[in-house]
């Protein structure tokens, strides 16, 4: 029943993005209305998902790397979703309902089954440690979305430019939140705020990077593609700190398998 | 002379310097995740060989987050904050948001200091039954002040709801018709014995098996069994699920009673004890549930405080706090806690605070300001 709800949101996020692309080869003036009301549903039918399993399990689904993935999914949508109304940038909706559906169908590879939390994560920072985590992770994802477009693309679009910016600084924000979070967390929980586990020093790796993009932009006024390629530099540290180290390093957040 | 003039007030005062330092210690952080961090010479010397590690530790890349060298950098960068805030001075409100957030790194590395110099955070083992009043940390030993006895080690597992007991038919009958036919296998293709009920695994349960009128009882679970030879009691040699093995009580219609165990590694090991049924243990992985520390907190002789140590619900008294770390997993006869006393906290939450604040005026209160 439960699973019904995420294949539905797999289905209307894979229509939204056929709806986009018919878009920008037809231009018809109800496809883009059409992609944004499949996308909405499928956000509709991703939380109704992530609701029931929380019932289910009687605790907060951000446990492993299937819920994180599903968590992933759901809020990059609502960024594309705000992306498309706020900056009128279709392609780059497109793009991050793309990257949604990969998180959706990487994580229907894994094992769904719900399995009881561990004593470490007993505790209300888990929902907040993860939520702000995981909305910036979407923000920077779509930012780099946009960075990636700027960079393929021969002339300088000023909107990709700005959504990027736009998207990074609410990120960064997250990230913060996120980072500062955890380490509280980390501190009721262990006695340390930061230990310079893997992952923390990759999540500061990665908040290290988009503070040089900040700068760069803000300070030496760096623009269009010079930049974008900082904010590339700093997904992929991000994409890093999220997979990398869960599979390819030991530490304290090896539970996120 | 004007200290702003000089050359070294220059240099830290540009954003390039700090741009360069934050890839630098990036670059020095993603080191010290790949080389693993903290470990003893042997592991090294086995991973890496003696020139390995004489260059590892001559590097002080084993312990690199507290190199000289990386402590260097942060100060560097700390430095170079200092000098952007002062010449920040005097404060404008527009300039507000990005004063605060820089300033918050600067006190969350205070705060990070503070720790280091005056803050002890130590590991200590505390034996069933047995108190500790004192702790050593760097080679002197640190008096609590008051004495924490162990009173007991809980720890709980998560019984997986497809975990059972399963009461078959005894496959016996088959045997006695020869051939391949005793194999249960055989008899019910690809089914296995006939089960008559599956019983849960709760240990002090009693439930009946289906309408037979037998009753059967789970006493104890093992997760690692074995037979202590010497004194011919069975015990279990660690917590970890080598050999997992519940002890059924059997009650038959007419009140007998008889006990037995049952592996679920090895499902024709057990004693064959009632001609009519076959037992099997359906074992399924048991996940941990809780870690708890029963301890008493005593002044002298008087219990002033008693608590339930678990992970995430530290004891905090005396300006300590023990935080549940480890335990022994063989007997559950001693834990491991973190004791920590770190004066710098608050100023590191008070950085925080302010971080939050800072990022929040730049890029929300800063751009609404502007437009207005």
């Amino acid at each position: 029943m439960a699973t019904l709800f995420l294949n539905a949101g797999f289905g209307l996020y894979f229509l939204s993005v056929v709806f986009y692309a018919a878009d920008t080869f037809f231009g018809k003036k109800f496809l883009p209305a059409l992609a944004r009301g499949a996308v909405i549903a499928g956000i509709t039918f991703i939380s109704a998902y992530l609701v029931i399993r929380w019932q289910i399990a009687g605790r907060p689904p951000f446990s492993n790397m299937f819920e994180s993935l599903v968590v992933f999914g759901w809020a990059i949508a609502i960024v594309a979703v705000f992306v498309d109304l706020r900056y009128k940038s279709r392609p780059i909706a497109m793009g991050a309902v793309l990257v949604s559906l990969l998180a959706l169908g990487y994580a229907a590879l894994l094992d769904k089954t719900i399995t009881p939390l561990l004593p470490a994560l007993k505790s209300n920072w888990l929902t907040i440690h993860v939520l702000t985590c995981f909305i910036g992770y979407a923000a920077l994802t779509v930012s780099f979305v946009s960075s990636a477009v700027l960079l393929v693309r021969k002339d300088e679009d000023e909107n990709l430019d700005t959504i990027s910016y736009r998207m990074i600084a609410f990120g960064f924000l997250f990230l913060t939140l996120g980072i500062i979070s955890g380490s509280v967390w980390a501190n009721s929980a262990w006695g340390t705020y930061w230990s310079w586990d893997p992952k923390e020093t990759w999540s500061l790796i990665t908040w290290f990077i988009y503070a040089i993009y900040l700068h760069q932009r803000t300070r030496k006024g760096w623009r269009g593609k010079k930049v974008a390629w900082v904010s590339v530099v700093g997904f992929m540290a991000m994409v890093f700190t999220y997979f990398g180290v869960n599979y390819l390093l030991k530490g304290l957040h090896s539970y996120g398998r | 002379m004007n200290i702003k003039n000089t050359g070294v007030w220059r240099f830290f005062s540009s954003i390039k310097l700090a741009i360069w330092l934050l890839g630098v210690i990036s670059f020095c952080s993603l080191i010290g995740t790949l080389i693993p961090q903290g470990e003893t010479s042997e592991f090294y010397i086995s991973k890496v060989g003696q020139v390995g590690y004489d260059l590892i530790m001559r590097a002080g890349f084993d312990r690199l987050y507290y190199s000289w060298w990386f402590i260097l950098f942060l100060f560097a960068l700390a430095l170079n904050l200092a000098v952007c805030l002062v010449n920040k001075l005097p404060l404008r409100a527009v300039k507000l948001g990005s004063f605060i957030s820089h300033l918050s790194i600067l006190v969350i590395l205070l705060g990070a200091a503070i720790g280091l110099v005056f803050g002890e955070k130590e590991y200590v083992a505390i034996d069933k039954g047995k108190a500790i009043n004192s702790f050593v940390y760097k080679g002197r030993s640190v008096d609590l002040g008051f004495s924490l006895r162990l009173d007991d080690f809980v720890y709980t597992e998560h019984i997986d709801p497809k975990e059972k007991l399963l009461v078959c038919e005894s496959d016996s009958g088959a045997e006695t018709h020869g051939g391949m036919g005793a194999h249960a296998g055989m008899a019910m293709p690809g089914n296995g014995p006939k089960v008559i009920a599956e019983v849960p695994t709760d240990v002090g349960v009693e439930t009946a098996v289906a309408d037979t009128g037998y009753r059967v009882k789970i006493l104890r679970y093992l997760p690692d069994f074995a037979m202590d030879t010497a004194t011919k009691t069975a015990t279990s040699r660690s917590f970890e699920p080598n050999n997992p093995a519940v002890e059924v009580q059997f009650t038959d219609k007419a009140g007998k009673v008889s006990r037995f165990w049952v592996f679920a590694r090895f499902p024709d090991m057990h004693q064959k004890t009632d001609q009519n049924f076959r037992f099997l243990y359906r074992w399924v992985g048991r996940m941990p549930k809780d870690y708890i520390s029963r301890v008493t907190v005593l002044k002298g002789t008087t219990e002033v405080v008693k608590k339930d140590i678990r992970v995430n619900e530290p004891l905090s008294y005396g300006g300590y706090k023990f935080f549940q770390s480890s335990y022994d997993t063989e007997a559950l006869n001693w834990t491991g806690l973190q004791v920590v006393r770190d004066p710098g906290v608050p100023v590191v939450y008070a950085g925080f605070l302010l971080l939050i604040a800072g990022v929040i005026i730049i890029f929300y209160v800063n751009p609404v300001v502007k437009r207005s």
